[in-house]
């Protein structure tokens, strides 16, 4: 191996550049922009036909930028997400509103699946 | 004994340089949390630390761009020292008339602080046609003096016998200079390339004059544009600073054996 391989004048930018290029193969294979969860009651059965908002961070605000429901499993779907900070908000008649949830997101438009649903406070009867 | 006083000293030197440290530690604290600094009792630890930060800096403001601007005039301004020091830094080192001269007019210049000189820098720049441009960016730092005498101490260093025996073999001045000199140089090379790098990574105010367009902005610029936007955010600002200083850092640390070597080559005879 030539001298001038080992240098960590070659090394380290060598090593930065290879740690980039994968970084951004993997944001090209995650940044689909969908936004996945599910909605359920105080007792944490799912909760269909909620309505559930998605709100985008733009500096110091959060504005409202999807909406749709739950299916019957009380799961939702957004997509073409393309912030990387968010906030979910669910709510259904009779059961009340949820909390906001932050999500906070490592790249732009990086697919996420909430790993803890949104719990609303009311009850399904 | 004489471990005891080994230990005495390092735990000492260990001490002190906890206290130089602690300000880059509580910045790097503060960037990875969002804790108010001026929250009293202070916390040493940081409190649920994330990297969410950075990627706000990222995202709220163009970023990649201001680090792109900030990386092509820095390379200009490292590229252009070693190239014009080295043969100001040669040339200093002959006997010519009027050396004593120049070399009064470089100390005395170095008295004058930029700032006593931005304006007939602005109007060159302006006539020359280099404003909002990356090498108008670079331009007051293309050559500077203190690293024009890190090369002169260099190249004074390497024994005249050696010059003499490649001029013999029919090697140019130019030659002399890049087959000679520069590879004995590499302490003030690098010295040059840390010193140019950190004054043109920093520079403040001279972008702030000559950039018309924010797409030409460096990143001191943009941590000035941040500020004014998030200003409540205490956390993405320090995550800023941080993603401002550690392409600096990282050039210093990867050159530092060179550096300290290229500063104190000059300082000892012998």
């Amino acid at each position: 191996m030539p001298h001038w391989a080992t240098s960590r004048w070659v090394i380290a930018p060598l090593a930065i550049a290879g740690l980039v290029l994968a970084w951004n193969g993997y944001v090209a294979l995650n940044d689909g922009g969908l936004v996945e969860g599910q909605v359920v009651d105080a007792s944490g059965r799912p909760v269909p036909n909620a309505n559930v908002i998605l709100l985008e961070r733009h500096f110091v605000m959060h504005n409202e930028r999807q909406r749709t429901r739950t299916d019957r499993a009380g799961r939702f779907r957004f997509a073409g997400n393309d912030n990387h900070s968010l906030q979910l908000e669910a709510e259904a008649a009779g059961l009340g509103r949820t909390e906001r949830r932050v999500v906070r997101l490592w790249f732009r438009a990086q697919n996420v699946r909430l790993a803890e649903p949104l719990q609303l406070a009311g009850k399904l009867p | 004994m004489r471990q005891r006083g080994t230990f005495l000293r390092h735990a000492t030197l260990v001490g002190v340089s906890a206290i130089m440290l602690l300000p880059f530690y509580w910045v790097l604290k503060t960037a990875v949390t969002n804790e108010n600094i001026y929250a009293y009792p202070p916390r040493l630890l940081p409190e649920s630390p994330h990297l969410f930060n950075f990627v706000d800096v990222w995202y709220f403001i163009p970023f990649p761009r201001y680090l792109l601007n900030s990386l092509i005039v820095s390379a200009l301004v490292v590229a252009s020292n070693i190239v014009f020091n080295a043969m100001a830094g040669y040339a200093l080192t002959k006997s010519f008339a009027g050396k004593r001269a120049i070399l009064l007019l470089f100390l005395s210049c170095m008295l004058i602080p930029f700032q006593a000189t931005i304006i007939p820098a602005y109007l060159i720049t302006s006539k020359l046609g280099l404003l909002n441009s990356y090498l108008g960016l670079a331009f007051p730092l293309l050559s500077t003096i203190v690293c024009i005498f890190v090369f002169k101490a260099a190249f004074e260093a390497v024994p005249q016998s050696l010059v003499d025996a490649a001029r013999i073999d029919g090697l140019s001045e130019w030659r002399v200079i890049l087959r000679v000199l520069m590879p004995l140089s590499k302490a003030a090379i690098a010295t040059n390339v840390v010193l140019a790098f950190i004054w043109s990574w920093n520079a403040f105010l001279w972008p702030l004059i000559i950039t018309r367009e924010p797409t030409m902005q460096t990143l001191p610029l943009g941590l000035a544009r941040f500020l004014s936007y998030m200003e409540d955010t205490t956390g993405a600002l320090y995550a800023f600073a941080v993603m401002v200083l550690a392409p600096s850092i990282f050039v210093f640390l990867m050159a530092q054996k060179e550096f300290i070597r290229g500063l104190t080559s000059g300082a000892t005879k012998g």
